[in-house]
């Protein structure tokens, strides 16, 4: 297994942004919320202003008709004319009471409405009940200059209180209503910017989304339309959130097993070609071999039916007919052992046998086969015992022997041993010929393996060496060759020597 | 005064069907053998025989390659060439080389001296 990460998977890395775009755009509104809370405050203090401010002027108005009772009272003497003083002095302490109650919120406000209602009071009770007791009993006194003049400096005295209340109220108001407005401001601002904040979130979040899944997602497509198009190495890079990088790790898992069991069936399939290549080369080389052979058979002996032939020549001919006989019978039995070692059915008889001997027995046939090369054997004086099949070991050395003839054309000396060595009997065959190029080495004991043997125009079936490396080693031994191009070959085959041959 | 004999050139590595040929065809013919492909084109640009019997499969150089030499020296009217092949499937390349009869191992001798009789006529 590679070594992938585990990511957060994508569905919960969407809910989590989600969640947290749905927190931002909530706390904007929150926020804008209390913003409208703030003017809603606001205007319900300037409605309270707006009381105070009435209730102001009311109160004005009773000190108004106090002073405009008194003074028609006290210029006419007339008791009809102190009607709007009674009644305007019954809701006195009502009114006060109440105008200071109005700014029970606010402190200052509070203690210049105290003050005012005491200088309305003291004006009231000081001076303008004693006019009016005054002007009751003595008119002329009442209307002298000084009392005048005293109660003149006590109503500049409440006007300006009024002036200064009336002020600081709307002081206030206009406080009360710019901080709305900052307030108001500020959490607009607020919420404008949580909103925009929230609207790039989703923006970078889209684009995130887009670029970590819809990328690896576009680039596995076109990855899996290469695949199908054939190009099985197509790999794609293993990253992307949670679930699009499992699609990417998971996709090269697939192409790998494709690749894989491609190559397998790639791999199958060229074993089946080669194999169908071995059996026409078979057929080839099975063809041709015998119909050289076959065709002087069926010349000589249609020769031998239809013409009348000396005697002599008669002679040559069966001899040719039966030497060519021999040859297909070889061939066919070379095919048929062959054949029989690729079943694993090599049946060999085992006794104890002197590998000498069957040396020293197919030199002497082979030295007959060539004119232009000499053999020679080394044998030790002494047996060199071996169990095994007296005549599937002659085949195997005579088949040594006939390759260093075959494969040294212009001729040279044979050289074949035969010793005893570390317990193993070892047979040796050297020539002098072509030699084995290196490139053509690995193939010797392939079947029909024939080297550059056609172009030297050295026949055979490419069967002989096989053969004889299965014969040796169905014996327990083991077979091999050293050689290089132009330097001759050295084949040699080691077989255990028999126990009681010690 | 007798015409000179023809001569024929046996192209064949395996030296029992040369005596194989020469014996079916007969005397009255002049014999050249040829072992191997390199000595075929060499005798037949020497010898400029009036037949050559071609083996496809000759060490050295193939039957083709003897019939492509020889056909740029000498043309296919002056020398005919009879080829013999043990592959049955030789008859495309004995048509596209132009030669004069094909025969397939193995061979009856009759049909080995009809074509012969026919290209050369008799001895």
């Amino acid at each position: 297994m590679s070594p992938t990460r585990r990511s957060a998977s994508l569905s919960a890395r969407i809910i989590v942004a989600s969640v947290f775009v749905a927190l931002l755009v909530a706390s904007a509104f929150a926020v804008m919320i209390s913003a409208l809370g703030a003017i809603d405050d606001a205007e319900q203090r300037e409605t309270r202003s707006k009381n105070v401010l009435e209730a102001t002027l009311g109160l004005e108005k009773l000190v108004g008709d106090l002073e405009t009772g008194e003074l028609a009272f006290t210029l006419t003497g007339d008791d009809r004319l102190l009607e709007p003083w009674t009644r305007a002095l019954g809701q006195l302490d009502k009114r006060l009471t109440g105008f200071v109650q109005l700014s029970a919120d606010n402190p200052g406000q509070q203690r210049r409405a105290r003050e005012l209602a005491t200088a309305i009071r003291d004006y009231v009770v000081y001076f303008l009940e004693p006019i009016v007791r005054l002007a009751r009993e003595n008119a002329a006194a009442a209307r002298t200059s000084v009392a005048r003049l005293e109660g003149k400096d006590q109503t500049d005295e409440i006007r300006r209180r009024f002036k200064e209340f009336t002020d600081a109220e709307d002081a206030l108001a206009a406080a009360s209503a710019a901080n709305a407005e900052r307030a108001a401001d500020r959490a607009l601002a607020l919420g404008i910017a949580g909103l925009v904040l929230s609207a790039l979130l989703i923006i970078l979040f889209g684009v995130y989304l887009a670029r970590s899944t819809a990328q690896p997602v576009r680039a596995a497509a076109s990855a899996a339309s290469r695949v199908a198009a054939g190009d099985l190495s197509t790999r794609v890079p293993e990253h992307g959130p949670g679930e699009v990088g499992e699609l990417t790790v998971a996709f090269n898992r697939m192409a790998d097993a494709l690749e894989r069991s491609h190559a397998e069936l790639e791999s199958q399939n060229e074993q089946l070609r080669q194999s169908e290549r071995r059996k026409s080369e078979l057929v080839r080389i099975v063809s041709h071999e015998l119909r050289t052979p076959l065709a002087s058979v069926l010349g000589f002996t249609s020769i031998l039916l239809d013409r009348d032939v000396a005697p002599e020549e008669r002679q040559r001919y069966l001899g040719i007919i039966n030497a060519q006989s021999r040859r297909l019978s070889s061939l066919l039995n070379d095919f048929l052992d062959a054949e029989r070692m690729e079943e694993g059915e090599l049946e060999l008889s085992r006794q104890l046998i002197d590998l000498g001997s069957v040396v020293a027995e197919q030199v002497q046939l082979y030295k007959g086969q060539s004119t232009k090369h000499r053999l020679d054997a080394e044998l030790p004086p002494r047996q060199l015992p071996v169990n095994g099949d007296p005549n599937r070991l002659a085949q195997v050395i005579g088949n040594l022997l006939s390759n260093a003839i075959k494969y040294s054309p212009n001729g040279g000396t044979v050289h074949v041993q035969a010793e005893q060595v570390n317990g193993v009997v070892r047979v040796s065959v050297r020539d002098e010929g072509l030699g084995i190029p290196d490139e053509l080495q690995q193939g010797v004991f392939a079947k029909f393996f024939r080297g550059d043997a056609d172009a030297s125009g050295i026949p055979g079936t490419g069967l002989g060496l096989t053969i004889a490396r299965s014969v040796v080693e169905a014996h327990g031994g083991r077979m091999n060759f050293s050689s290089a191009r132009g330097k001759g070959s050295v084949f040699w085959l080691e077989l255990p020597m028999a126990a009681n041959g010690q | 005064v007798p015409t000179p004999a023809k001569t024929i050139l046996i192209c064949e590595d395996d030296q029992h069907l040369r005596q194989l040929i020469r014996v079916v065809i007969g005397e009255g013919f002049r014999y050249a053998e040829a072992h191997d492909g390199d000595e075929a084109v060499q005798l037949a640009l020497a010898l400029r025989p009036q037949l050559i019997i071609l083996d496809l499969m000759l060490p050295k150089r193939s039957g083709a390659e003897v019939l492509e030499a020889v056909r740029k020296e000498l043309p296919a009217e002056e020398t005919p060439v009879i080829l013999v092949s043990a592959w049955p499937d030789a008859d495309e390349a004995a048509v596209k080389g132009g030669v004069d009869g094909f025969l397939s191992k193995p061979f009856e001798p009759d049909e080995l001296t009809t074509m012969v009789h026919a290209v050369v006529g008799e001895a």
